[in-house]
């Protein structure tokens, strides 16, 4: 017997997600369960079963901490675009008129 | 690292709120309580099948049949996924099983009383139902992830069969006096079980799985919530309760610890409930007809030459 793990996906706009794990045989045994374990309620549309022993992952997950500060790779990093936004626009309300025409 | 420094980082990550998954380290002593916890909680789906499966002849429809059908494999669905989970502690399912028909680990008290007609259909999927459902929300939050994730979807289907157990409640409760005296014959032989179903009251001190967080609230705690939830509403439907009787004070129902025959939980304790014998007998029987099916299944689909 070999542990397979289930994804099931609810639809076409959503991703597939891991929803468990049975225990079978072969794949087509394994997908048989997971039919049955869990999709009794219409909760997906597609499934899928992965041998454990195919799936890798890093052994520690520490690893997946970003090594350093990288914060200009999240939104939170560009808040002040409100404050920004006003001073800009004011500082262009000062320029002369000619300045602000486009021709 | 030496075994104290992993146990300490261990600790200090459980009382931050860490998680912890089946490939994580974890000290023994948690490996084997969660272990034990989530068999007892799969035992008791798959003999929590048998009470209500003897109840399916009686149904008084073809529909309440299928119904019932229904709920009953959503229960044997929640053992399938329990002991997946218990075998990534490192216990093999069928030495889970073996263990289960040998009388070696336990399942709830509640099924191993017997059931003697509709009405009890009606309590099991009611108030049982109702009782489990307050015991496995609590769990939600349990420090071992992947029971966690198992118990969202046993909570869904459970919040299914309550509304399930309190429709046939209701259809007796608005019926004829003979369908009104089989929920109160039901509910007076089990109300004792029922307060029994959460267990004595916790030792915070001692209990492991508390100070783990595997369980992360005490026994009184959530028989409390119970009472408060449901008494009102058997109470409304004119039904009355035996010893324990619960009274209310200060906003809340209360069952009085002296007022609670523990006796009969000690005797399921040790397997010598009602029908323990009987039921373990059921799940043999149709353990040992069903190897073969187990053995197929297991062995290598290869054409004959």
């Amino acid at each position: 017997m070999e542990t397979f793990e289930v994804f099931r996906r609810s639809g076409h706009k959503e991703p597939f997600e891991h929803c468990g794990t049975v225990s079978a045989p072969d794949a087509e045994m394994a997908l048989l369960e997971a039919k049955e374990c869990f999709t009794r309620r219409r909760e997906g549309q597609h499934l899928w079963v992965v041998k454990r022993s195919d799936i890798h992952s890093f052994k520690d997950e520490s690893l997946l901490e970003i090594a350093a500060d990288k914060s200009y790779r999240f939104a939170e990093a560009y808040r002040d675009v409100v404050t920004k936004r006003s001073q800009a626009r004011s500082r262009g309300r000062a320029l002369p008129e000619k300045a602000r025409s486009s021709t | 690292m030496t075994y104290e420094d992993k146990l300490a980082r261990f600790n200090a990550h459980i009382d931050g709120g860490g998680k912890v998954e089946a490939s994580d380290f974890m000290p023994d002593d948690y490996r084997r309580g969660v272990l034990k916890f989530i068999e007892m909680h799969a035992n008791s789906e798959i003999m929590g099948a048998l009470p209500e499966r003897e109840c399916l002849p009686q149904a008084p429809t073809l529909l309440r049949k299928m119904s019932l059908a229904a709920k009953i494999q959503d229960e044997v669905g929640h053992a399938q996924l329990l002991y997946r989970v218990a075998e990534d502690l490192g216990k093999s399912r069928s030495a889970m099983y073996e263990d289960l028909l040998a009388g070696k680990s336990k399942f709830h008290n509640v099924f191993h009383y017997p059931v003697q007609h509709w009405g009890d259909v009606a309590i099991i999927g009611w108030l049982i139902d109702g009782a489990a459902l307050v015991t496995q929300a609590a769990l939600l939050d349990s420090s071992y992830a992947p029971y966690t994730r198992v118990l969202k979807r046993i909570c869904s289907e459970e919040q299914l069969h309550l509304r399930h157990g309190e429709h046939i409640t209701l259809m007796l409760a608005s019926g004829t006096e003979s369908q009104r005296d089989l929920f109160q014959d039901a509910l007076s032989r089990w109300w004792l079980p029922i307060i029994h179903f959460f267990g004595p009251r916790s030792n915070v001190e001692k209990d492991l799985l508390l100070r783990w967080k595997v369980k992360t609230r005490t026994n009184e705690d959530l028989r409390q919530e119970f009472l408060d939830r449901y008494v009102p509403k058997v109470l409304e439907l004119g039904f009355m309760f035996p010893s324990p009787v619960p009274v209310e004070s200060t906003g809340h129902w209360i069952v009085k610890d002296q007022d609670i025959d523990w006796a009969p939980l000690e005797a399921v304790k040790k397997n010598r409930g009602p029908e323990t014998t009987r039921r373990l007998a059921a799940r043999r029987d149709v353990y040992d007809r069903h190897r073969w099916v187990r053995e197929v299944l297991a062995a290598p689909f290869t054409y004959a030459a």
